[in-house]
């Protein structure tokens, strides 16, 4: 399969996926097989791509000229294939595990979850292969409006506020400062095509790269940079195979490469000319951090618990890359891929744990795990991640963070700090937690499922866990893999 | 047919005229629902003669053609690019009203129906006149065409609506005679062709003149915070007379005053007091229409108030007064049209007045509801849509000029329409629907279908606008540059 077919099937195989699970909802069994069939074909392509991308392949895809010099374009380079590659891959297990899902629960209006799920994967591509601002601006516009209808897929009135909560907070985000950010952008580089090296590099004073550096990273609100981040918490009722799709596979990993992507492709050297800003936005990040971890501490409700859980570890990839140094982009790249392992491992544990329980309380988790060995097991694994405890993925990425914020070059011991305390607070809110659930009284009360999770709940929580390991046998090959990132970063 | 149409070419400014008019006046004469189908037919071969010219001369570069002796009638880049969008809007206008014609008596159809073509009559005359006087002329014979219709819709509140339109009406008229008057004594000419050339004797009074005009046409275009006949022309929601005022009317008054800017605001002598009245008024429409869209409960209100906010980016583009903001400004009445017949569409195919309607009507009529989408994401300048580039454009027109605050504007409607807009789709697709089905039920519905299609086809146009951005590229370059 050539390379530009890889890209064009990542990017339309989600889509034609939705729709025809929409097209074939019965028999359930037919429509899950063509979710996951779809999930896997989508995995492959990417796979592809990370081959496309190692052999530094010329891979270009114009879709349309909406603007006379501004095209709808995909490009395949390290960092985007990378984090397709991670994403899709998850999302083969959450195929699977959203399969099981709609079952366990009997869902209602389960092809729209599946469908919108889709969807959402493809606009996650799409950003990630963007090859230009407007390009990512339309891929994250189109991620936002396809995962409202998840956010508000239950449609009782909290769901709907969620939904509004939701849909106002990233398209006014996006559009309120992500976009003046651009048209900026565009005024002084007379292009918005992404460059290795930076578009602004050589063209931006240092107030104006110091404005734009906030609009861009406040505009990008899937990063759930305080004070935008409301609609995390917000949109934690929604149903557990949705939430798998924002805190682990689409919203946050996306606020995440554009972060990078803005701080490597837009920035580049002129991220020095932005320093000020750059350190507040660090600070911000950090500060934020450690209080979204406390927050997570007092929080019962588990999906609440994990979604500030979630946002303390997006932060740490805003702080990676506005460190405006190799070593801190190398750091950010890879919390995407341990933040999107651990995420979708504890979101799946939980709603299978949900399903079959209905428990979602921290209280009531004490004991589970010998109940639910497997599942419980892969919560604890992903836990580790998360807090970032050796040899978990979670652990290069810190380690790689702290030490870019504390070398010489970066001068950052205060924000390696707030890092080191965000790890100590997310291992107060998840380790306790996953201990109890293992070590805890098995409770005796009846289940709702009392024949306990089926594979298609348990497996990919294992392989999710499993993936949390991934960073241990490949961080080096992922160095160089990524370099060419960084080679003209500052 | 060679022969025909070598005809018909000769005569392309003025057959669009005499079509209309004939067309009104044999709808007049036949019966209900035959005068429906003559008067889309005829409505629909003006859009056919206006494409045809607008293709040879903008797209094509053919040149541009000198109108007969004694017809008081002048082609420019404007009248060119707005007329087939016009009458195009209006044949689609006329094609859907078969399924809201109910809404008035049937013994005044074929005089609903021939009051429409007066109105598209009357904007293709205000886009082709000479002078100021036969555009003064032709404007007054659409506006009271609009509140007749309007007035023959049933109820009080359609006939206090159309009360308050000609007052509001009145008033306009007063300006732009006014306007007209002060413009003449200091300019020496009603030849729009000789403005740029004329000798001013005084700058400040042709520029009050011109002002005047522009302020007189741009009440009858709804323009904040000259709007508030608005409010009682749009209560009722299925009827033929908001679908067409909504969509023609609006349309048409904002086509001619780009065409009035055209020649007023690029003139060396008065061009920069025009362009801060028209940045003024723009920049507030733009906020008042914007803020006003997103407290409205009423679709039909709501889509006339994001009107006058799309509306006020297009002075902005026009007061630019260089060929990208003509440009710009054409592209964004193109973007205004699409979302206009899909917004007024879909309000008169469910039947929605109060926003509650909407609930679950993308479930129950699925065509009206991809329409009222597609009008929502392209108001709100979702990328990919015909709102987002007609935005675009005016950003790059502006920052060009060092007109920052444009860009601020823009990006205040873009937001204001993420508040709306996302409303809108909310109660489409994420409510259960609570009451029943409000809009037309008969096969007659289907008429509206075509309008609805092409609305959306209209929005996703701006996926690969290339002949559309040529056209008004050519338009913008034609009215600056090569005025005859």
């Amino acid at each position: 399969m050539s390379a530009e077919l890889a890209l064009l099937g990542v990017l339309a195989t989600p889509v034609l996926q939705a729709l025809l699970v929409l097209a074939l909802q019965r028999p359930p069994g037919l429509r899950d097989v063509v979710h996951i069939v779809g999930a896997l074909i989508t995995a492959l392509c990417a796979l592809r791509l990370v081959g496309a991308a190692a052999e530094q392949e010329s891979v270009r895809l114009v879709l349309a000229q909406p603007l006379p010099n501004v095209g709808l374009a995909f490009v395949v380079e390290p960092l985007g294939a990378l984090a397709a590659a991670a994403l899709s891959g998850l999302g083969v297990l959450h195929a699977v595990h959203a399969a099981g899902m709609v079952r366990a629960t009997q869902e209602k209006a389960p092809a729209r979850l599946m469908a919108f799920i889709a969807l959402a994967g493809a606009a996650t591509m799409a950003v990630a292969f963007s090859a230009n601002l407007f390009t990512f601006f339309v891929a994250y516009q189109a991620l936002t409006l396809a995962v409202f209808p998840l956010v508000a897929h239950r449609g009782d009135e909290e769901a709907r506020r969620a939904g509004r909560t939701f849909l106002a907070t990233l398209l006014t985000a996006s559009m309120g400062l992500f976009l003046p950010a651009m048209i900026w952008t565009y005024a002084i580089a007379g292009a918005l095509d992404f460059q290795p090296g930076g578009m602004l590099a050589g063209k931006v004073d240092i107030p104006t790269a110091n404005i734009l550096l906030v609009l861009f990273v406040l505009g990008l609100a899937m990063a759930a940079m305080p004070p935008l981040h409301r609609w995390l918490p917000e949109s934690s009722r929604a149903p557990d195979p949705a939430l798998v799709t924002i805190q682990g596979l689409a919203i946050i990993p996306a606020g995440g490469i554009g972060v990078i992507k803005v701080a490597a492709f837009v920035f580049g050297p002129a991220l020095i000319e932005a320093r000020l800003a750059s350190l507040a936005l660090i600070g911000l990040a950090g500060v934020g951090m450690c209080v979204a971890a406390l927050i997570a501490l007092s929080r019962r409700d588990l999906r609440e618990r994990l979604a500030y859980s979630c946002m303390a570890q997006s932060l740490a990839v805003v702080m990676g890359a506005l460190v405006a140094l190799p070593m801190g982009l190398f750091a950010a790249a890879l919390q995407i891929v341990a933040l999107a392992c651990a995420a979708t491992t504890l979101s799946m544990a939980v709603g299978t744990s949900a399903a079959i329980t209905t428990r979602r309380n921290v209280e009531d988790y004490v004991g589970l795990g010998r109940v639910m060995p497997w599942t419980f097991a892969g919560f604890a694994l992903a836990s580790a991640s998360m807090i970032g405890m050796p040899p978990f993925s979670g652990a290069w990425a810190k380690l790689w963070l702290i030490t870019a914020l504390g070398a010489p070059a970066g001068g950052l011991m205060w924000a390696a700090a707030l890092v080191g305390v965000a790890a100590v607070l997310t291992f107060a809110h998840l380790g306790p937690l996953a201990a109890s659930a293992l070590s805890g009284k098995a409770p005796t009360d009846a289940f709702k499922r009392p024949d306990g999770a089926s594979i298609l709940l348990a497996a990919p929580v294992i392989l999710g866990a499993a993936a949390t390991l991934s960073l241990l046998v490949l961080a080096d090959s992922l160095a160089r893999f990524l370099s060419p990132i960084w080679n003209s970063a500052p | 047919m060679t022969a025909a149409l070598d005809l018909m070419r000769t005569h392309a400014a003025l057959l669009p005229l005499i079509i209309a008019m004939v067309g009104a006046a044999l709808a007049m004469l036949c019966p209900p629902r035959l005068s429906w189908g003559l008067a889309t037919i005829a409505a629909l071969l003006c859009a056919f003669v206006t494409a045809d010219t607008t293709v040879r001369v903008l797209i094509a570069a053919a040149p541009l053609w000198s109108v007969a002796e004694g017809v008081p009638l002048l082609a420019d880049g404007i009248g060119l690019f707005a007329s087939p969008l016009m009458a195009a809007v209006a044949a689609l206008a006329l094609a859907a009203s078969g399924a809201v014609l109910s809404d008035i008596e049937r013994r005044t159809w074929p005089l609903a129906m021939a009051l429409v073509l007066c109105q598209l009559f009357g904007w293709l005359g205000a886009l082709a006149a000479r002078d100021l006087a036969g555009v003064f002329v032709a404007i007054e014979t659409a506006w009271l065409a609009s509140v007749a219709l309007l007035a023959f819709s049933d109820g009080r509140t359609a006939l206090g609506g159309a009360l308050r339109m000609l007052g509001a009406g009145g008033v306009g008229s007063a300006l732009f005679l006014c306007g007209v008057g002060i413009f003449y004594r200091s300019v020496g000419t009603l030849e729009l062709s000789a403005i740029a050339t004329a000798h001013i004797e005084s700058a400040d009074a042709a520029a009050l003149g011109a002002g005047l005009m522009l302020l007189g046409v741009a009440l009858k275009a709804g323009v904040a915070p000259l709007h508030d006949w608005m409010g009682g022309a749009f209560t009722r929601p299925g009827g033929p007379a908001a679908l067409v005022l909504g969509t023609v009317g609006v349309i048409g008054a904002l086509a001619v005053i780009v065409r009035l800017a055209g020649y007023v605001a690029t003139s060396p002598t008065i061009g920069e007091g025009v362009s801060i009245a028209l940045a003024v008024l723009g920049g507030a429409s733009v906020v008042i229409g914007s803020v006003q869209a997103v407290g409205a409960h009423n679709l039909t209100r709501l889509a006339a108030y994001a009107g006058a906010a799309q509306a006020g980016g297009i002075l902005l583009c026009v007061a630019l007064g260089s060929p990208a903001g003509f440009a710009a400004a054409l592209v964004q009445l193109t973007a205004l049209a699409a979302a206009a017949l899909a917004l007024f569409g879909g309000a008169a195919a469910g039947g929605v007045q109060s926003l509650e309607h909407l609930d679950g009507l993308g479930r129950r009529a699925p065509l009206a509801g991809a329409a009222i989408m597609s009008g929502a994401i392209s108001l709100m300048g979702a990328p990919l849509t015909l709102g987002f580039l007609g935005r675009w454009r005016l950003v790059e027109a502006g920052v060009g000029a060092g007109w920052w605050w444009a860009a601020g504007a823009v990006i205040f409607a873009s937001l204001a329409g993420v508040f709306y807009g996302g409303r809108l789709i909310e109660r489409l697709y994420f409510r259960r629907a609570g009451d029943l089905f409000h809009g037309p039920n008969d096969a007659w519905r289907w008429a509206l279908a075509p309008m609805l299609a092409a609305s959306i086809v209209a929005i996703a146009f701006g996926v690969s606008p290339a002949l559309l951005l040529t056209a008004a590229d050519s338009a913008g370059a034609l009215m600056l540059g090569g005025l005859p």
